[in-house]
Order: structure tokens, then C-alpha cells, then sequence
């Protein structure tokens, strides 16, 4: 243990220090002369888009990477990180943005887990006592006897914390803190991460996209792109555009122009829909709907609440437990997700690297993904790929996808230009309807932006759309009109007008339109 | 790593092409043969010479050149009958029962045209032989299909349910041959009847015409995989299961597919042995020990990272060193059992290899930052 090295730091000392971090990879520069600097006592957010060098950054700071050059120092001496163990061993923790906890054992088992007095016998009791009084100190609200598998994903990333800081962590770098988290639990993280910081603990957020959380928390603000710093500020001088100019190095419109379209006919209609879960409890019940051509519906609510099975069911890759969906009037509950792809139905899933794309597929294969069963695609049982290869030629130019080729595997390309992709070969396919799932989640501000104005040319054209998100005001501001979803029930439909941010929340909450007017 | 000024690196490797994969595999066949050649020293043997005889036999002698390519074509069937399934991220272990039922079938049409009671009869061979062929095929194909619609529809483990069908095919057959079996042999030496003279299969300078069946079979495999529509859906759920029923890949028929393919070419390979090859035009008593060489199918499918071209050296290579392995260790006096423990550390060596795949040795000079050149295996 080195952990002499931050011994006395007093609140306002410098803790670690970078100086000309410079590392290559093949073609690219991902971080070119970083310098950045963490005091204890201060919450210091590095902000930029993705790709902007971020996660090379975290890495060497973790020790997952050895920079090419540069130098980093805590607490004022210079410090080679071979590997995540000398980081830990000098004192920077990491909360990584997909857990790394074994979920079939409980919380405290978690978090003694590789700390160096859990070598032999363990001694629990201690370390839970040890444990809660971190809890207590910092507001985290854990059962520590509970198995991870239980936990909301709040409480995981409590109890990674919680392991870091048993450690003995004095700096801790958080990715995306708040990615999976539901807005209260955010609340709850941010006041515990205000609470270490008067601790001084050095914390450093990475956020790519969440600007008013950066300007809610931080003390400084460092933000990257293409690998350098661009800007490096207190958080009171900086504002939510002026942020977003930095990191895009342009002008970003965070009002999207809506199109007011004429209605049309219904073009999907569900009537008392339920689907069950994966784990086989009701996940959907009764949900009863309908999308016009050239209408956006916009469902709200916090994860796990039914939206992704609702999506499924309606994509035709679960199975309806009751009710019916009726595609242009036509019955269509039992049909396979084939026939619904040719009748015009386009699915944007939620998952991009799983499901929407295949990683280790060029982009002109994954581009075939909806062009294989295309009889114009495939003639006697060849598929075309010279004519896909085309498409995905021209789609690539049209989208904006960066990318040095259309040969180039889809593992290689960052979140939003995977999201393009998918959206290109969705909307090339010219859907009838369009079902968009989270479209927008993880992505930078350039790439969101992106997206929703597609998503508004999608209903200029008079394609009905169902957009499913978690975003609250991503759905307000796109939406004609909002269902907020609650435990698997639509808790109403309001047209956009009636739609304020309040009753809305309260909606994803479970209180339904009549009694929020009786309190 | 340092070498004097020399600072020697590993690298990821960004792409790979064919060539270099070939080049790597040869470098991991050179590196097993100098290794194996210590065996050979401490075994007071010269390792030249009994290389020497090993790849002259095989390859160059007039006897041993026909056991070595007829022990090909069945390993590059095998080796098929695994990629099938491999390339759809599925694992065929089960060639060896596969290919007995095959072989049950083709002996089955025999025996439907009356070759079990004359071995005098002339069949009509122009019938009788695609006859048999086809139901070598719809007999591995059928024991492949039941892996395959297990997988598809309820989950079940491939592996575990191929490897079980070849202890039920593996006794199915010996119900059929031995003592009071419909195709035991008239003497009831515990082998099935033989295959009348007028449907051995025909020859083609000592080589039955299996040969170009195998090569077929590969050559269209590759095309499968390159061009064509079912051939992308079967790539495309192995990647990922999820995205290709999301693109409308069905998930159950794609194994139940992949594996009465394989299945079926399997099936080919018990037509091979026992009824395509001089000498033997019989379910053979030792027919266990078809079934394990069945196995090599899936080392040759591995070292060939599922490539129907590139299992066609490999496959080569390997029934070359078993026949040439098992010859020199007669003629030499060897005291173990030189073929396979060849094989083995041919394998071991290729598996170890396949490490180059993904990465690579860049050397720089200390002090400068480029990459100057490049050290092997690197290539």
C-alpha cells in the first residue's frame, strides 16, 4: 500500500495531476497533451462527445492503458500505473458504467471482495459495521445482506462505491454516474456525491451528454475533443450552451423544430394489450392505444415499467399474452417479426450492440440485416451484396456515419454512429410505422440532435411513430401526444398541449390524471 | 520486453488477412515438428530420417499415398460436417454417430436391393450408389436434426445432446451388425455383410470418387458462406442470436438446418469408410475407431477458424501425419504411438498459434517512438 502519498492532503491540494497525456492508437490520436489537475474537495466533471477521448483518458488514469507520454502525479510525486492494482493501491477508485458486482452475492460480500483484509477468514460483522458507517456518513441507503440481484441499479452503483471508498479511495472516477439511474435515484447519488466531496475526496464524473447534471454538481468543468482540451472552467462561468458549443465546436439548438402534420388514419391500433416479462411476472397489462400516420405517440416512464415489452410485443419478438394489435386495420397479434418487416413495420430496439447491430459484421452486412429477406436483394437465394453495398454507400454519405469504409466492422464505430446506422437502415426501408426505442439514449449531443430531426422529417413524411424513452423531455418536446407508463398500465394519453413537465412526472409515478386533481 | 536496443512489443491486431492466418499456421506446423523432433532424440531416433519416412510414405509412396488420401477425404467431410454448425455458433460433436447412421443407411439400400444375400448379385451401381449416397446423407442429416430442433426449440445444450447420440448410434449400430442383426454378416464375425463387388465405389487412380464429393462439398460450403442468402443468416445467428431473430432470422430453424446440413455430410463420411474405401466395403468390427478419428473433424473446423477452403490442407495434413506417424513407427521400431501423439502436439501448437491471430510483435528502437518493422511472427 502507497497510500502515504495522499497522507494530510488537506481540502483545495492538489491530489493527482496529469501532464501532456498523449496516447496514439492505430490512425488516431485519442488523447493528445492532456492536462488535468483534481483537488481534494472538488467535484471536477470532464465532459465531451463520444470519441472525444474520454474513456482513453479514465483508462490510464485506472492504469488499463500506459499513456505513450506524459506523466501523472498523486499527490505531487510521479507514479507509473502498470495496472487497475496500482491505481487502487495509490488510491483512485473507479466506478465503471456497467456494473462489475457478482450478482448472486450479497452487498457486503461484494464489496469486501479483493480488499486486502479479505484474504483467509473473513470477518463480516467488521466490515459491515465499517461499511454502514460510510453509508450513514454519505447518505446511501443499501441493505448490505442483500444479493446483488436484488438491488435497483441505484443500489449497485451505491454498493460500487461503497467499495471503492472501502478501499481507502481518495480520488474516484465515476463514467456516466447517472446513465442507468431513475430520477430520484439520481438525486439521491448527486447529494451523496456533494456529501464526499466536503470529505475531500477528489471526484471526477465523466459525462458525455448530461449537461444540467455537470452544471448541477461540479466544481470545474474540463472538457475534451478529439482527444484535447478544449476548455478547462468553473462550472459558475459556464452555461448549458456554452458547454455544448465547447464540446461540439458549434452551436447547438437544444429546441427541436417540431412539423405540424394533418393527421392521418390510424395506422396501429392496440386494444388491451398485455405481455408477460422474461422472468414470466406481468409486465404489460391491458395497454390500449393508437398511432396515427404522421403522429408521434411518445410513451414515458422509468425503466423496467413494461416499455420494453410493449416494444417487443409490438415488433412481433414477444409473444402477446392477451389482447390485439390491428397494423392498418389488419390483425396482426400472431404474425412473426418477418411479416411485420414486410408490411412496413420498422424497429429501432433499445439495445444497439446486442440487438440492433452484429458487432463483428461489416456495415454493409449489418445494413442486410433488413435487406435479407428482400426478394430484390436476393435473387435465387444470392444475395446481392454488391447492391447493399451501395446502399450502404450512399447511406453512410447521407447519414453522416464516420467511418473509413463500408467494410469496416460495426465494433468499430462509436454509439451514435451505430445509432445512424440503424436508424439509416430502418427509414431507407420506408416504415409505415416506426417503433424507436430509447433512440437517443447514451448519445452525444450532435448525434441526438440527429436523430430527433429524422425522427421529425419520419413524421413529415406521414409515418406513424411510437417513441419509446426515458428522457422525460425528449418526449414532451417531440411527442403530438404522451402516455406516461406505470408498472405496465398507460396511467393516460394527454395530447402534447395538456402535457406539462409536472403532471407528466407525476404520471410515471403511478398517479393517474383524476387523482392528481382531486389532491 | 527489451532486446538490447531493440524494444519488442505486443500489439492488438486491427484486421487479418487470409494469407496471414496461412502464414501463422505454417509457422505453428514448423514450431511442432521441431518440438516433436526432441521426442524423436530421446527416443534415440534421427528426427530427419523418421520425418523423412513419415512425408514419403504418406505422400509419395505408392501405398501409403491412397490410406493417406482416403484418410483425408474423411477428415475434410468431418471437418465440413462441424463447420456447418460452427459457423452458426453451434458445436457439432456428434460426426461420429452421424456418421454411422449414415453409414447404416447407405447399407440399409443395399440391403433393400437384395446385396446382403449374394455377393455375386450384380446391382445396377448407376441406381444403387446415389442410392446409397443419399441415404448416408438423410441418415446423418436425421440424427443431426434432432440436435438441432432440441437447440431450436427448447434451449437444449448442442454438445452435450450430439455427444449422447453417438453412444445411442454407436450401439444402434452394433444391434444392427453383430449376432442375429439384419446386417450382421453371414460368418457373424461381429461386422456387418459386404458390399457385392458391382457397388464398390469407382475409382479414380486408387481413389474412390468420395474424393471429389468432399472437395465439392467444401468449395460449395465456401460459396454458401460468401454469396448467398441462407448462408448469411446462418452467419449472422451465430454472431448474434438475438440480432438475427431481430432481423427476422428464424431461431429455430436456423439450427435445426444447420445441423441436418452437417449431419448429412457427416453421413457422407460413414459412406466413405465403409463402403468407398478399397479393402474395406464393410461395417468393420473396429468401426469405434472410424467414429473417434471423427473427432479430428472438430480440431481441423477449429484450426480452419471455420473456413471449408482452408479445412482442405489442414485436413491434409493431419490424415498425411496419422497414416505416415502410424507407418514409421512400425518401420522404426518406435515404442508409442506416433500418430496421435503427432497429432497432439500438432494441435496443441496450431491452438497456441491462433494467439497470432489477434496479436502481433512490433519491435521499435528505444528512444524512437515509430514502429520500424515488424519481428515474426508478424507477417
Amino acid at each position: 500500500m502507497q497510500l502515504g502519498l495522499l497522507e494530510g492532503i488537506k481540502s483545495g491540494d492538489t491530489v493527482l495531476r496529469t501532464s501532456g497525456i498523449t496516447k496514439r492508437f492505430p490512425g488516431v490520436v485519442a488523447n493528445d497533451r492532456i492536462d488535468f489537475e483534481i483537488r481534494a474537495g472538488e467535484i471536477h466533471a470532464i465532459l465531451g462527445e463520444n470519441g472525444a477521448g474520454k474513456t482513453t483518458l479514465m483508462n490510464i488514469l485506472f492504469g488499463l492503458l500506459q499513456p505513450d507520454e506524459g506523466q501523472i502525479y498523486i499527490g505531487g510525486h510521479e507514479v507509473r500505473l502498470r495496472s487497475p492494482l496500482d491505481a487502487i493501491d495509490l488510491g483512485i477508485g473507479m466506478v465503471h458504467q456497467h456494473r462489475k458486482l457478482v450478482s448472486a452475492h450479497s452487498a457486503i460480500e461484494n464489496i469486501i471482495l479483493g480488499h486486502p483484509r479479505a484474504r483467509g477468514i473473513l470477518d463480516l460483522k467488521r466490515a459491515e459495521e465499517e461499511v454502514e458507517k460510510l453509508c450513514d456518513k454519505y447518505g446511501f441507503r443499501v441493505d448490505l445482506g442483500a444479493r446483488v440481484w436484488q438491488l435497483t441499479e441505484g443500489q449497485k452503483q451505491a454498493v460500487e462505491i461503497l467499495k471503492t471508498l472501502y478501499r481507502g479511495a481518495k480520488v474516484l472516477i465515476l463514467d456516466e454516474p447517472t446513465s442507468a439511474l431513475t430520477p430520484p435515484e439520481t438525486e439521491s447519488l448527486l447529494a451523496s456525491i456533494q456529501a464526499m466531496a466536503t470529505d475531500e475526496l477528489g471526484i471526477v464524473p465523466f459525462i458525455t451528454h448530461k449537461l444540467p447534471i455537470v452544471l448541477a454538481i461540479s466544481h470545474r468543468v474540463t472538457v475534451l475533443r478529439r482527444g484535447r482540451v478544449v476548455a478547462c472552467l468553473d462550472t459558475e462561468c459556464a452555461t448549458e450552451k456554452s458547454l455544448a458549443r465547447e464540446m461540439v465546436g458549434r452551436d447547438v439548438i437544444f429546441r427541436i423544430k417540431r412539423t405540424e402534420v394533418e393527421e392521418g388514419k390510424p395506422i396501429l391500433e392496440a386494444r388491451n394489450l398485455s405481455a408477460l416479462s422474461d422472468k414470466g411476472l406481468m409486465a404489460l397489462s391491458g395497454a390500449s392505444f393508437t398511432v396515427r400516420e404522421g403522429e408521434i405517440l411518445g410513451v414515458a416512464g422509468i425503466s423496467g415499467n413494461g416499455q420494453h415489452e410493449l416494444a417487443e410485443v409490438l415488433a412481433g419478438l414477444r409473444k402477446a399474452r392477451g389482447g390485439t394489435v390491428l397494423f392498418d386495420g389488419q390483425d396482426i397479434t400472431d404474425s412473426s417479426i418477418l411479416e411485420r418487416w414486410q408490411m412496413g413495420i420498422g424497429y429501432i430496439p433499445a439495445d444497439r450492440v446486442g440487438v440492433g447491430t452484429i458487432a463483428d459484421f461489416s456495415l454493409v452486412e449489418n445494413m442486410a440485416m433488413s435487406y435479407q429477406f428482400d426478394d430484390d436483394f436476393c435473387h435465387r437465394g444470392i444475395l446481392d451484396y454488391n447492391r447493399v453495398r451501395q446502399l450502404t454507400q450512399e447511406v453512410i454519405a447521407e447519414y453522416d456515419i464516420s467511418t473509413p469504409g463500408p467494410l469496416i466492422k460495426a465494433k468499430n464505430l462509436s454509439g451514435g454512429n451505430l445509432q445512424k446506422l440503424i436508424l439509416a437502415r430502418v427509414l431507407t426501408r420506408k416504415p409505415r410505422l416506426v417503433i424507436a426505442c430509447l433512440p437517443t439514449q447514451g448519445l452525444d449531443v450532435g448525434a441526438t440532435e440527429f436523430v430527433r430531426n429524422k425522427l421529425m422529417e419520419l413524421k413529415a413524411a406521414k409515418t406513424g411513430i411510437l417513441l419509446i424513452s426515458e428522457d422525460l423531455d425528449e418526449v414532451l418536446s417531440l411527442s403530438d401526444r404522451v402516455a406516461p407508463i406505470y408498472e405496465g398500465a398507460f396511467m393516460g394519453i394527454l395530447p402534447a398541449g395538456q402535457a406539462r413537465r409536472e403532471k407528466v412526472g407525476a404520471m410515471m409515478a403511478g398517479i393517474r390524471v383524476e387523482e392528481q386533481e382531486q389532491l | 520486453m527489451r532486446l538490447g536496443k531493440v524494444e519488442l512489443k505486443l500489439e492488438k491486431r486491427q484486421s487479418l488477412a487470409g494469407w496471414q492466418a496461412a502464414a501463422i499456421s505454417i509457422l505453428a506446423i514448423v514450431f511442432a515438428l521441431a518440438l516433436f523432433s526432441l521426442i524423436f532424440i530421446i527416443a534415440r531416433i534421427n528426427p530427419l530420417l523418421a520425418y523423412r519416412e513419415i512425408f514419403s510414405y504418406a505422400f509419395a509412396n505408392p501405398y501409403g499415398l491412397p490410406l493417406a488420401l482416403n484418410r483425408f477425404i474423411f477428415l475434410l467431410l468431418c471437418t465440413c460436417a462441424f463447420i456447418v454448425p460452427y459457423r452458426a455458433g453451434l458445436w457439432n460433436i456428434g460426426m461420429t454417430g452421424q456418421l454411422y447412421l449414415g453409414a447404416l443407411g447407405a447399407f440399409a439400400v443395399l440391403f433393400a436391393f437384395g446385396g446382403k444375400d449374394s455377393q455375386t448379385a450384380i446391382l445396377p451401381a448407376g441406381l444403387v450408389i446415389p442410392c446409397m449416397l443419399a441415404a448416408a446423407a438423410a441418415g446423418g442429416a436425421l440424427l443431426g436434426a434432432v440436435a438441432g430442433l432440441l437447440k431450436g426449440k427448447l434451449g437444449t445444450n448442442e454438445i452435450v445432446v450430439t455427444m449422447m447420440l453417438n453412444f445411442v448410434a454407436s450401439w444402434f449400430v452394433a444391434h444392427m451388425i453383430k449376432e442375429g442383426g439384419l446386417f450382421m454378416n453371414p460368418g457373424g464375425r461381429g461386422e456387418s455383410f459386404e458390399l457385392p463387388p458391382s457397388v464398390y465405389a469407382p475409382l479414380m487412380k486408387d481413389v474412390p470418387f468420395t474424393g471429389l464429393v468432399a472437395l465439392g462439398i467444401a468449395a460449395l460450403l465456401y460459396f454458401l458462406f460468401a454469396k448467398t442468402r441462407f448462408g448469411y443468416q446462418i452467419k449472422a445467428h451465430g454472431l448474434s442470436p438475438a440480432a438475427a431473430r431481430y432481423a427476422g432470422i428464424s431461431a429455430v430453424g436456423i439450427p435445426v438446418l444447420v445441423f441436418a446440413l452437417g449431419g448429412a455430410v457427416a453421413g457422407l463420411a460413414g459412406y466413405h469408410y465403409f463402403a468407398a474405401v478399397p479393402g474395406v466395403y464393410k461395417i468393420a468390427r473396429n468401426y469405434g475407431y472410424f467414429g473417434d478419428l471423427a473427432f479430428y473433424g472438430v480440431i481441423c473446423g477449429l484450426i480452419s477458424l471455420g473456413n471449408p477452403l482452408a479445412a482442405i490442407p489442414v485436413a491434409l495434413l493431419f490424415g498425411g501425419l496419422s497414416i505416415g506417424g502410424r507407418y514409421v513407427q512400425g518401420k522404426l521400431h518406435i515404442g508409442f504411438g506416433v500418430d496421435y501423439a503427432l497429432l497432439g502436439v500438432l494441435m496443441i501448437s496450431l491452438v497456441a498459434f491462433q494467439f497470432f491471430y489477434r496479436y502481433r510483435f512490433s519491435c521499435a528502437k528505444v528512444g524512437e517512438k515509430t514502429t520500424c518493422g515488424s519481428l515474426s511472427p508478424e507477417v
